[in-house]
């Protein structure tokens, strides 16, 4: 009986881990941000989206409603011009409205990041059409198998993905000049600005690098789950259950929360099935909402926080 | 001339004045879309004097109200799908916001600023989810999914939704004036210049923020519940939708935070959007996006706040204190 | 060779908000020169060294380097003009590695060309920096911190090194080691202004002194003459 236990847990086990890379990728932009900034930018999970309707885009070629057909590129491929595309936008972003409502107040970076938030949704809706897409490639639906499940390959290069970048960016944060200056500015701003340091412009740069990540992490995103408009709210909250797990501003640490956050996922939705509870899709986004809700509540400074 | 200048600083009796005017307004005939946006007005408003008295006043930037006005609204529906007086639901469902803030209060206040916001943002949503999957009333649906519509709403002509309206909207101001008044008030400014020495001066900062919270859930919970007695129906989607924080968030913002006057003058201008915009409505959110970015950087404390540093306004309190010397 | 006039700073008035701390400031570096700012708690020292490092903008006066204009320059275009300030309480980056320190020090567009010349200089003022090269800041004790914030000043082609505050919490006999370094440093033709509460071993270290109390200059000159100044000795060697 133990054995078949096992076997069944193995299905579940390696989703988690494999999902659990997508939630690390999305997470990762928002970690970096709060990492330097100290800010969580709640625009985040709908700037992602927005990424993924870039890849939308691309590949469809459908806009307002009109099909531009002679597009139809991979949405991996896409990213060649939506990650300058988002890293722009972020630049923008952080130079131009976040670093002044820092200054302002408190709340002022949330409002604004709120307002973001809706203006991102409202033009992707006028954009895209509110209805339920996905980004349908040929080897979307390509699947492996472990045990007796059938794994979906995306979920593979969801893992994949979000490995290579969490790789890249601990390298960048490391080894580069741009790199050792975005950790010195968070560690103490004023003393890395007697560095030379342009620190406003260093923010900049973090942040616009926080959005090229979330461009991948949209064309994955994509790749993976149905999404409309309005999903970006969801992957906020789950972005920031990842970070809280797994200690803010450490890539690595991110890297993990998402594994353990998918794996909490599929475990608490493999629970559930085999105790016959209906509603798996949905069911899985509210175990996944209330485990964010029970870690901020009894250890709001992550498994690996400071 | 000062006579004027000293019934402004008066300022009860035009309230009233004001109020009897609104009152009246069913009975004198006025069109019924009139009515219809005074009310929504009304409720906004309401909603509004609470979101001010979390955010401006307490510290608390409450991403939560949603939550408060579905469950109060979903109350209601259960309570009038039994047969059960409506009146009896609002109370009911207030009362059900209430509990709610109270249990949720002991995750998400052990949290603060940014933390507490996106706590905060988890419960509506996981509320929303929840009442996706769960039809707690009622045959089965395909889909699932909870969307009802509330029994015996067709009892109520519109005056009387507007008048209910309107009981509300006066009792969250009073509401909010009484608090700022009482020595909760005094509690809860020290809170918000700084809470740690709040703290440290003897002033239990959790039991004040909870009573703001509470207190906000049960008006919110109550305007909620008139608003579903006006639309007659309530689904998850909407219920606990963002776009209840969207509105609060606007009438905050472009009234000024932390004064009384703010929310009045933000609700006016966002119910007039709603009229301006419907139009629009392909873009509205692009438009109140963009207009809460703009006046967040530009004007941050709202209009009250600017209106505050202009000379007419000084010369007027000038004029005032002159007067009552 | 005559010596010229390195920094010029010109009638200053700083405010914190709306509390004045400066008032009227005009002191002037030459060269070459190793100058102390004394004075105790309050009296604006490190005031004017942020004026002058731009991390607080005057209200009025004019500070001149080189020749160039620079009051209301921000400091990260100071610091690329050759003016580096070792900041008070060190503020090395704690969980950077002593040599990530060291090239951030060296990050301006001037200095990074120069990065293995200084480097070596680095190393051989304080060779226990290079010992620690891959030790992270914050395991470092108190003197070699202050020695590695001084590094991190010199990594950056600097011409006129600002430094606040540097003996506080050092023992003596670290704070030796650093005056040694101090005068080696000034050998490489690098101008020093230090700030410090310490009047006597200033007095020793430096070539030339400004006596600063509540915002002013009191006294000023080369500190043979200071020394011998009967108010300088009533109010600080007691006699």
């Amino acid at each position: 009986m133990t054995l078949q236990f096992l076997v069944d847990l193995s299905g579940p086990l390696v989703m988690g881990i494999l999902l659990g890379g997508l939630y690390a990728l999305i997470a990762l932009g928002l970690s970096l941000v709060f990492g330097v900034m100290k800010l969580i930018n709640v625009a985040h999970g709908d700037l992602v989206i927005l990424g993924t309707y870039f890849g939308f885009f691309g590949m469809t070629g459908e806009i307002f409603g009109h099909r531009l057909t002679f597009l139809g590129i991979d949405p991996i491929v896409s990213l060649v011009v939506g990650m300058p595309l988002l890293f722009a936008i972020g630049f923008a972003i952080q130079k131009y409205l976040l670093s002044r409502a820092v200054q302002i107040s408190m709340e002022a970076p949330l409002i604004i990041a709120f307002g973001i938030s809706l203006i991102v949704q409202n033009a992707c809706q006028r954009l895209w059409t509110p209805y339920s897409r996905g980004l349908t490639t040929s080897y979307a639906l390509d699947s492996f198998n472990v045990g007796v499940f059938n794994i979906p390959l995306v979920y593979l290069l969801d893992f994949a993905g979000a490995l290579v970048v969490m790789l890249f960016l601990r390298e960048f944060l490391r080894r580069t000049y741009l790199g050792k200056a975005i950790s010195a500015a968070s560690q103490d701003r004023g003393a890395a600005q007697l560095m030379g340091i342009n620190t406003g412009r260093v923010y900049a740069y973090a942040f616009a690098i926080a959005m090229a990540t979330a461009a991948i992490a949209g064309v994955f995103l994509g790749l993976t789950f149905p999404f409309t408009p309005t999903s970006g709210v969801s992957f906020l909250i789950i972005a920031f259950g990842v970070i809280i797990i797994g200690g803010l501003g450490s890539m690595l640490g991110t890297f993990l929360g998402g594994m353990i956050l998918g794996l909490a996922q599929t475990m608490g939705g493999h629970v559930l099935n085999e105790l016959g509870l209906p509603g798996a899709a949905t069911g899985q986004y509210l175990i996944l909402y209330i485990i964010v809700l029970v870690v901020l509540a009894v250890r709001p400074q992550g498994l690996f926080g400071r | 001339m000062r006579g004027i200048i000293h019934r402004l600083r008066g300022g009860l009796i035009p309230l009233i004045a004001l109020i009897v005017v609104l009152a009246v307004l069913p009975i004198a005939g006025a069109p019924r879309s009139w009515l219809l946006y005074l009310l929504l007005f009304f409720l906004y408003l309401a909603m509004a004097n609470m979101w001010n008295l979390l955010c401006g006043y307490s510290g608390l930037i409450s991403l939560c109200q949603p939550a408060f006005i579905g469950l109060a609204g979903y109350t209601l529906v259960i309570w009038a799908w039994h047969g059960l007086p409506i009146y009896l639901g609002m109370a009911l469902g207030a009362i059900v916001a209430a509990l709610f803030a109270l249990l949720i209060s002991i995750p998400v206040f052990r949290l603060s600023g940014i933390y507490f916001a996106i706590g905060t943002l988890v419960v509506p949503e996981a509320l929303r989810y929840m009442f996706l999957l769960w039809r707690p009333i009622g045959g089965s649906i395909h889909g699932g999914g909870a969307g009802y519509v509330l029994k015996g709403a067709s009892d109520f002509s519109t005056a009387g939704v507007y008048w209910l309206g309107l009981g509300i909207a006066v009792a969250s101001a009073l509401c909010l004036r009484l608090v700022l008044r009482s020595r909760l008030g005094l509690g809860l400014a020290a809170i918000r210049d700084n809470d740690r020495t709040a703290g440290s001066s003897g002033i239990n900062v959790f039991r004040l923020k909870l009573y703001s919270f509470v207190i906000s859930a049960i008006i919110t919970g109550l305007a909620g519940a008139i608003f579903y007695i006006y639309q007659s129906y309530v689904e998850p989607n909407s219920a606990f939708s963002v776009r209840w924080t969207m509105i609060l968030i606007l009438a905050a913002v472009m009234g000024g935070m932390g004064t009384e006057g703010g929310p009045i003058i933000g609700t006016v201008i966002v119910v007039f959007l709603h009229f301006l915009l419907a139009r629009y409505a392909g873009i509205s959110l692009i438009i109140q996006g963009t207009l809460l970015v703009i006046i967040m950087l530009l004007v941050p404390e709202g209009i009250t706040g600017f209106i505050r540093k202009t000379r007419t306004y000084r010369y007027l309190l000038q004029l005032a204190t002159m007067r009552a010397n | 060779m005559p010596e010229e006039t390195l920094l010029k700073v010109s009638h200053l008035d700083t405010f914190y908000g709306s509390l004045q701390v400066l008032w009227d400031i005009s002191i002037e570096i030459k060269q070459g020169e190793i100058v102390a700012i004394i004075g105790a708690n309050g009296s604006g020292k490190s005031s004017l060294l942020k004026t002058i490092s731009g991390v607080i903008h005057p209200a009025r006066g004019s500070i001149i380097f080189e020749g160039k204009e620079i009051t209301t320059l921000d400091p990260f275009q100071i610091v690329a003009l050759g003016i580096s300030q070792v900041p008070e309480g060190r503020r090395i980056f704690p969980d950077l590695s002593v040599l990530d320190n060291l090239i951030l020090g060296s990050y301006n567009h001037r200095a990074r060309p120069k990065k293995e010349q200084n480097f070596k200089m680095v190393y051989e003022l304080f060779p226990i920096l290079e010992a620690r090269n891959n030790q992270l800041a914050k395991t470092l004790s108190g003197g070699e911190q202050q020695m590695l914030a001084l590094g991190r000043g010199l990594m950056s082609e600097t011409k006129l090194m600002l430094i606040d505050e540097m003996s506080l919490g050092l023992a003596p006999i670290v704070l030796n080691e650093v005056y040694k370094a101090l005068r080696k440093i000034r050998e490489r033709d690098i101008t020093i202004l230090f700030v410090e509460q310490n009047v006597r071993r200033s007095l020793e270290e430096a070539d030339r002194a400004y006596i600063m109390e509540v915002g002013r200059v009191v006294l000023s000159g080369d500190v043979v003459d200071l020394r011998e100044e009967e108010e300088v000795k009533k109010a600080y060697f007691g006699v």
